[in-house]
């Protein structure tokens, strides 16, 4: 993008700016909140200012020059946006004044380094990386209207520490129980499901997406029901009673959709499972999968063996193999490139879990999934997709671009594989030296990419394991419909 | 004494035992013995002679031989469980859905251990006990279970919707009887509904070809042939090892539509000249494919590959939750181990023992003894050490299916998934 589209752009924003000013939610007069697309145009002109200014303050970080400090600015005025009190702010200004004397030295030489973002996913924000910054920031949110449970969660986002839908919509889930008990409506609210929703769910959901990892649609899903939860609260309730409602109906959440719905999948898969003769291949970790095969070992007794696929540099499967072969079923690992020998000879199934499925039936998962599960497909191997309902998104995605995530590019280039885990690295000095890689942010024509995600499409697929039984991937978006039976379009009968 | 087969093992025929004398069973080999008493049609289908309104329904001749109804296995079944209804002593809903889940479970597993006696096995003596067993297996022979299943589910989830709308019991035995009633008669009007809107889909000169029996698909053609008067050649496979395509092929040919039987093997030759395939189904299965006699999955492959379309008709009972991931998926059918007879045809015609002539059946009874000294010669005898596989029944995926048709309209593979959550609410 030149710097003259970007000039133009923003130019034009500012006019739909002044027309977002709500009008009857009061909240801190002040600061307009800006939608995400006005953000992404001040970041831009920020940008594009910085470009041509010449970078009056290079941030150290690791995702490439001029971005970094633009993403950062932006995500400083981000904090604004959402009212979180100066003090913060200030405490990041002082951080970047800090960075700035580090790296004073290599200012000059960032700023002509080439845009490290690949074009082809420049509308996907750049990832986060945790500095000091949000560690210090946890002891200045206790006055400011963030409860420390939140910067902490977000820490283990960004660091990659908690993986996978479920897990982090169940921590999600705990938070904000933990966010509810200790809340108390201020004096003067009338209804205080406005201020719920405002001044405490919505602020911490925000943190989390803009500031740590975006979230995943399991995420957004029960995020969504704990706000339709509070908008249904009876208006004159008081706030006691409201608030056992409300972590009543959190706990039943996590228990049908999630526990049970884990246990159904369970059977209904453990069906298909035979007893001695079955290989069966698996991807990554997936707690659904990893929950069936556990229960066709250990409680059917079933014989069978489990190939286990990996790859960098999440190298989640690491956890599988340890779970399955613990648990004492015979256990094959190996990494993706490995796929095709394996796929030809040996595997009756393939059964893969999901981030989120699409109403076309497709599956968003862990990236290298969609390989799995095409090489399967041309060997003629059943593939099976364990997933809860809770995670059936109203969206139709055809191909693994547009939606998607950007991990950090520096794990392609890291190629040590003996790290015990992901967040491990943050906390270490980065071994620079015998990393083939390591010296890729001066290599001109030189870009990693670091993708999360990636979508099989709906073809691939052979059948859905649902809490409701087995679907064809036709039939997502019927259970859409029959979950949803409000909003489904009638027709004209 | 049970006859007894190499393959059954003793269990199996202490169980058979069991299961034959239970009153249910009784039940439902009379209603499938009977001949088929249904009311008119309702006036919302079509009206058409009455010449094609039910194909040749049994007549009990003899009582070793009494031919195949025309009823489906499934609306017998169901007609068992209003009997069960009535005569149940249960006080309460739970207690008659107990009572119709035991009698369901009993049909279910007689129909899976169910299966053809080979002829040579078949006892002469006159134990009238033994020539019940015997006919009720016969009755059963090369039906799935998975129809009779999934109409009994059916049946049951009915019952049960009808318990939850009313509370009190008698008034809910009533209804659920009078339901079941309707449910059994559309049922057989489903196969009426399915030739009205599957009859436009065969097309005035074209070639149709078609594998296995199945009523619904004899209803749908001789329906265009004598109703819509459209002029169609079929061609049949013959279907070993029950010769279903040949017995077919008398039906079509004896309604004026003329017929040609091919071998199963030459279904690839035949193909380049056909112009749609048609075939019945005995389960339709939750991801869209059908089960029905084996065959059907390479006929469905073959026509994909060379570009016909591939259609299925079958009634909405048939419809059932199970979910084949490929043929090796397919829950346990019932024949599996019967014993083939392998016959060198095509010697024993040209040795000239038998005269071929239009095939009537009073000549064939005649003379049983001298055709079967004739066959002994070309019979090939295969020692005991060589496995032969004999499945009853193939899957076919969706992918091969270009159609359905159902009483419930015309369905893509995707639409029975649909159906079937809406039905198993």
């Amino acid at each position: 993008m030149g710097a003259e589209e970007v000039a133009a752009a923003a130019a034009a924003e500012p006019a739909k700016k002044e027309k977002k000013k709500p009008t009857n939610i009061v909240i801190p007069p002040k600061k307009p909140k800006l939608s995400k697309a006005e953000r992404r145009a001040l970041q831009e002109a920020q940008r594009a200012a910085k470009a041509e200014g010449g970078g009056s303050k290079p941030k150290p970080k690791k995702g490439g020059g001029d971005n970094g400090a633009a993403s950062n600015k932006g995500a400083a005025s981000n904090n604004k946006a959402s009212g979180v009190d100066d003090k913060r702010s200030t405490a990041e200004g002082a951080a970047d004044g800090e960075g700035q004397e580090n790296n004073s030295g290599s200012s000059a030489t960032d700023n002509k380094k080439d845009d490290k973002t690949v074009s082809l996913f420049s509308h996907l924000p750049q990832p986060k990386h945790p500095t000091d910054q949000h560690l210090s920031s946890i002891s200045s949110t206790i006055d400011n209207n963030l409860h420390p449970a939140v910067p902490t969660l977000g820490h283990l986002y960004q660091t990659h520490s908690l993986l996978g839908g479920n897990a982090r919509c169940r921590a999600m889930l705990q938070t904000f129980a933990l966010l509810l008990q200790s809340y108390t409506p201020p004096p003067d609210t009338r209804d205080f499901r406005v201020d719920v929703d405002h001044s405490l769910l919505k602020p911490a959901f925000q943190y989390w997406t803009t500031q740590c990892r975006p979230h995943s649609v399991s995420m957004g899903n029960a995020f969504s029901f704990l706000k339709l939860a509070v908008a249904n609260l009876e208006r004159d309730l008081e706030w006691n009673e409201a608030r056992e409602i409300l972590l009543e109906s959190l706990e039943a959440y996590v228990t049908e959709r999630v526990q049970y719905a884990g246990k159904a999948i369970s059977r209904h898969a453990g069906s298909k499972i035979q007893d001695k003769g079955d290989v069966i291949l698996v991807f990554g970790r997936s707690e659904v999968i990893n929950r069936l095969l556990l229960d066709a070992a250990l409680t059917d007794g079933k014989t069978f063996r489990v190939i286990v696929v990996d790859s960098r540099p999440l190298l989640e499967g690491r956890d599988t193999l340890e779970i399955l072969s613990r648990a004492g079923i015979q256990c094959t690992y190996v990494l993706l490139n490995a796929l095709s020998y394996l796929m030809m000879r040996e595997v009756t199934k393939v059964f893969l879990g999901a981030s989120a499925l699409m109403s076309n039936g497709s599956v968003l998962s862990r990236v290298g999934t969609a390989c799995v599960a095409l090489l399967a497909n041309s060997n003629h191997i059943p593939v099976l997709v364990g997933c809860e309902t809770y995670k059936i998104c109203n969206r139709v995605q055809l191909e693994s671009i547009t939606g998607n995530e950007l991990g950090d590019a520096e794990e392609v280039a890291f190629t040590d594989c003996a790290r015990v885990g992901p967040s491990n690295r943050w906390g270490e000095e980065k071994k620079k030296d015998g990393s083939v890689l390591s010296d890729w942010k001066s290599q001109p024509n030189l870009k990693l990419l670091n993708l999360m995600y990636d979508l099989t499409p709906s073809s691939a697929v052979t059948g859905i394991v649902t809490e409701v039984g087995i679907l064809p991937p036709s039939s997502v978006a019927v259970l859409l419909r029959e979950m949803n039976p409000d909003s489904a379009f009638k027709g004209t009968d | 004494m049970l006859i007894m087969t190499s393959e059954t093992s003793h269990e199996e025929q202490l169980q058979l035992q069991k299961e034959q004398q239970h009153p249910v069973i009784a039940d439902l080999c009379l209603h499938l013995s009977s001949k088929s008493s249904i009311s008119t049609p309702s006036t919302a289908l079509p009206p058409h002679p009455p010449s094609t309104d039910k194909l040749p329904s049994s007549s009990s001749s003899s009582s070793k031989k009494s031919k195949r109804s025309s009823i489906p296995l499934p609306v017998a079944a169901i007609r068992v469980l209003l009997n069960v209804i009535r005569r149940s002593k249960a006080e309460t809903m739970m207690g008659l859905q107990a009572d119709l889940r035991e009698a369901s479970d009993v049909m279910v597993n007689f129909a899976k251990l169910g299966g053809p006696i080979p002829a040579v096995l078949i006892n002469n003596d006159n134990n009238t006990a033994n020539n019940t067993k015997q006919q009720q297996r016969y009755l059963l022979a090369g039906r799935s279970h998975i129809a009779l299943s999934s109409g009994c589910e059916l049946f049951l989830k009915y019952v049960t919707r009808a318990s939850l709308e009313t509370p009190d019991f008698t008034s809910c035995k009533s209804q659920v009887l009078e339901r079941g009633e309707r449910f059994a008669e559309f049922s057989l009007a489903a196969r009426d509904r399915i030739s009205s809107v599957g009859g436009p889909f065969v097309r005035e000169g074209s070639v149709v070809l078609t594998h296995g029996r199945s009523r619904v698909v004899e209803s749908l053609l001789l329906r265009a042939a004598l109703v819509e008067k459209k002029r169609f050649r079929v061609m049949v496979l013959e279907g070993r090892p029950d010769a279903a395509g040949a017995k077919s092929a008398r039906t079509y040919e004896k309604n004026g539509i003329p017929t040609t039987v091919v071998l199963d093997s030459a279904m690839g030759y035949v193909m380049e000249r056909v112009d749609m395939v048609i075939v019945g189904a005995e389960g339709v299965v939750e991801n869209g494919g059908v089960v029905n006699k084996v065959g059907t999955f390479s006929l469905g492959v073959m026509a994909k590959e060379l570009g016909v379309p591939f259609y299925v008709a079958a009634e909405s009972y048939k419809f059932t939750r199970l979910y084949p991931l490929n043929n090796s998926d397919l829950p346990e059918m019932g024949g599996i181990g019967e014993s083939l007879q392998f016959l060198d045809t095509l010697n024993w015609s040209a040795s000239g023992s038998r005269k071929n002539d239009d095939g009537d059946e009073k000549k064939e009874e005649s003379t049983p003894t001298s055709s079967l000294q004739d066959v002994k010669d070309y019979v090939v005898n295969l020692p005991s050490t060589v496995e032969v596989q004999n499945p009853p029944c193939d899957f076919t995926p969706a992918k091969y299916i270009t159609l359905l048709f159902t009483d419930l309209g015309v369905l893509t593979p995707s639409a029975v998934s649909d159906e079937l959550i809406r039905l198993y609410q």
